[in-house]
């Protein structure tokens, strides 16, 4: 027994030396050698899974350093040829087909169990949107009953309703209605994980004029200056894009609506690799310290009195960024109005994360 | 007999939603006579004069159809899927009324011959304009394709 592992340890020495040798210098005869130990390997009776091992720790007794992608390969084509003993014998091929079989079936389980993965993703997925879609259709009919019933019990009191309990309705009404909002705004940053994105050339000066004009439309009393930067162009999904920009110059404008000479700017700055794109307005700005929770959903940092607002809008506007691959920031000052900065890499370089 | 007046099929299951659209009616003042449907096969026998509406005179058929896409047993979207294929009722006006914005739903409705999709509003002064307007348009201004002899 003790000469037997002796004689293993002089071969994986030998080997190891032998590696080492050709790694530090590729040469005919190291390669040589390394058929040699293979011989040597076979005669002793060593089977192809022990022979794999002594290639395996002779690799891991050598320093990093000879191991780049280089080394690597080079590692590889002396393993390979200190086989071909080994593949010359019957016993070597049985013994390999043996192994690769083993590899192969290890190989099938791990498929079948990624594939198991996958359909239960699915599963998760299908039972989400139907969920979504149950929130959609039938939390909104009790709110449009406590709304509706509300506005018809004022109705119904006519001049005989106290002016608080009018308000009280009022106020169940309002309640009613702004969960609707709510609701609507969860389903759409629940769609923009959802939906594939289609890819293209979207020009953001075009689709920021649109959203500029619906929003003058909406609110025709309002003076505001407005100045979009022509012809930024970007690569994106056309409609979360759009719904990017809505959100961002919707909440320019809102909370504009307090400031004198308000003012909304579109446009591009260097930054990096790649230029970022913002918008930004002269509204009441915000402290830098609360600056991280911008972007998380429900998060605000004004009141609902001051401000109106579900608190996902910028939730929403962060996840299309993202799954453009892009990053998000912001600047302000407190009265000094806030600057949002956005990039949007080119598609090929940057796969959509799901 | 004089003419009959025009009618005004509502499908809905919701018992809170048909009586906020037949206050939505009211307040709109549009008197039309509303027959409610709670579900699609009812919705389906009173058009076709099967069921409990059988011996019902098909000839008379409403103005237009309020259809609610979530319905028991049969759903919204079978209900137009049927209606179109029947020669009676092909030219139809059929108004989908529903709780939904999926784009899918909207899509499903207009594939399958909806003649309009409305979203009812949770606000009830949105929602009694709504009505307001589907009832100018359908009850009123709308002409109907003529009927098959």
């Amino acid at each position: 027994m003790i000469p037997a592992l002796e004689e293993e340890e002089d071969l994986a020495r030998a080997y190891r030396r032998t590696l080492s040798t050709f790694l530090h210098s590729p040469s005919e005869e190291a390669l040589a050698g390394a058929y040699q130990l293979g011989r040597r390997a076979l005669k002793e009776g060593k089977g192809v899974i022990d022979w794999a091992g002594v290639h395996d720790r002779a690799l891991a007794a050598l320093p990093m350093t000879l191991l780049g992608p280089e080394g690597l390969a080079r590692a590889g084509t002396f393993y390979r040829e200190s086989l071909s003993p080994f593949e010359m014998t019957q016993r070597g091929y049985a013994e390999t087909n043996r192994w690769l079989e083993r590899l192969n079936a290890e190989l099938r389980r791990e498929i079948s169990a990624k594939e198991s993965l996958a359909a239960q993703l699915q599963e998760a997925n299908a039972s989400l949107e139907s969920f979504s879609y149950s929130v959609a259709h039938d939390l909104r009919a009790p709110l449009r009953a406590i709304s509706g019933f509300s506005d018809a019990l004022i109705q119904d009191l006519g001049e005989t309703v106290k002016p608080t309990s009018a308000r009280f309705l009022q106020r169940i009404s309002a309640g009613a209605i702004r969960m609707g909002q709510l609701i609507d705004a969860l389903l759409g940053l629940a769609r923009v994980s959802r939906v594939e994105l289609a890819r293209s050339s979207v020009s953001l000066s075009d689709l920021a004029g649109t959203v500029l004009e619906h929003l003058k439309a909406s609110e025709s009393a309002r003076v505001i200056e407005a100045v979009v930067e022509p012809d930024l162009v970007a690569q994106g999904d056309p409609a979360l894009l759009r719904a990017l920009l809505e959100n961002l110059i919707g909440n320019a404008w809102k909370f504009t609506s307090k400031t004198d000479q308000a003012r909304i700017e579109i446009g591009r700055a260097p930054s990096g690799a790649e230029p970022a794109y913002f918008v930004r307005d002269n509204g009441p700005g915000f402290d830098m310290a609360y600056a991280a929770k911008l972007f998380e959903p429900f998060q605000r940092l004004h009141s609902a009195q001051e401000f109106p607002g579900t608190g996902i809008g910028l939730a929403t506007v962060h996840r299309i960024v993202r799954r453009h691959g892009g990053r998000i920031w912001a600047e302000a000052t407190v009265g000094g109005g806030a600057t949002f900065y956005f990039t949007l890499p080119k598609g090929d370089e940057h796969g959509p994360s799901v | 007999m004089g003419r009959p007046s025009k009618i005004l099929l509502l499908v809905e299951d919701n018992n809170d939603d048909e009586t906020l659209t037949l206050m939505a009616l009211e307040t709109n003042r549009i008197t039309n006579e509303v027959v409610v449907a709670r579900d699609g096969a009812e919705a389906l026998d009173f058009l076709f004069g099967t069921g409990a509406h059988a011996g019902r005179d098909v000839s008379v058929q409403p103005q237009v159809v309020l259809l609610d896409l979530n319905l028991p047993k049969i759903g919204g979207i079978e209900v137009l899927r049927r209606l179109r294929a029947d020669e009676r009722t092909r030219f139809l006006p059929v108004v989908v009324l529903t709780s939904s914005k999926e784009e899918e739903d909207i899509l499903k409705s207009y594939m399958h011959g909806a003649n309009a999709y409305v979203r009812k509003p949770i606000e009830f002064a949105e929602f009694a304009e709504a009505v307001r307007t589907l009832g100018l348009f359908w009850l009123i201004q709308n002409e109907s394709a003529p009927r098959a002899k």
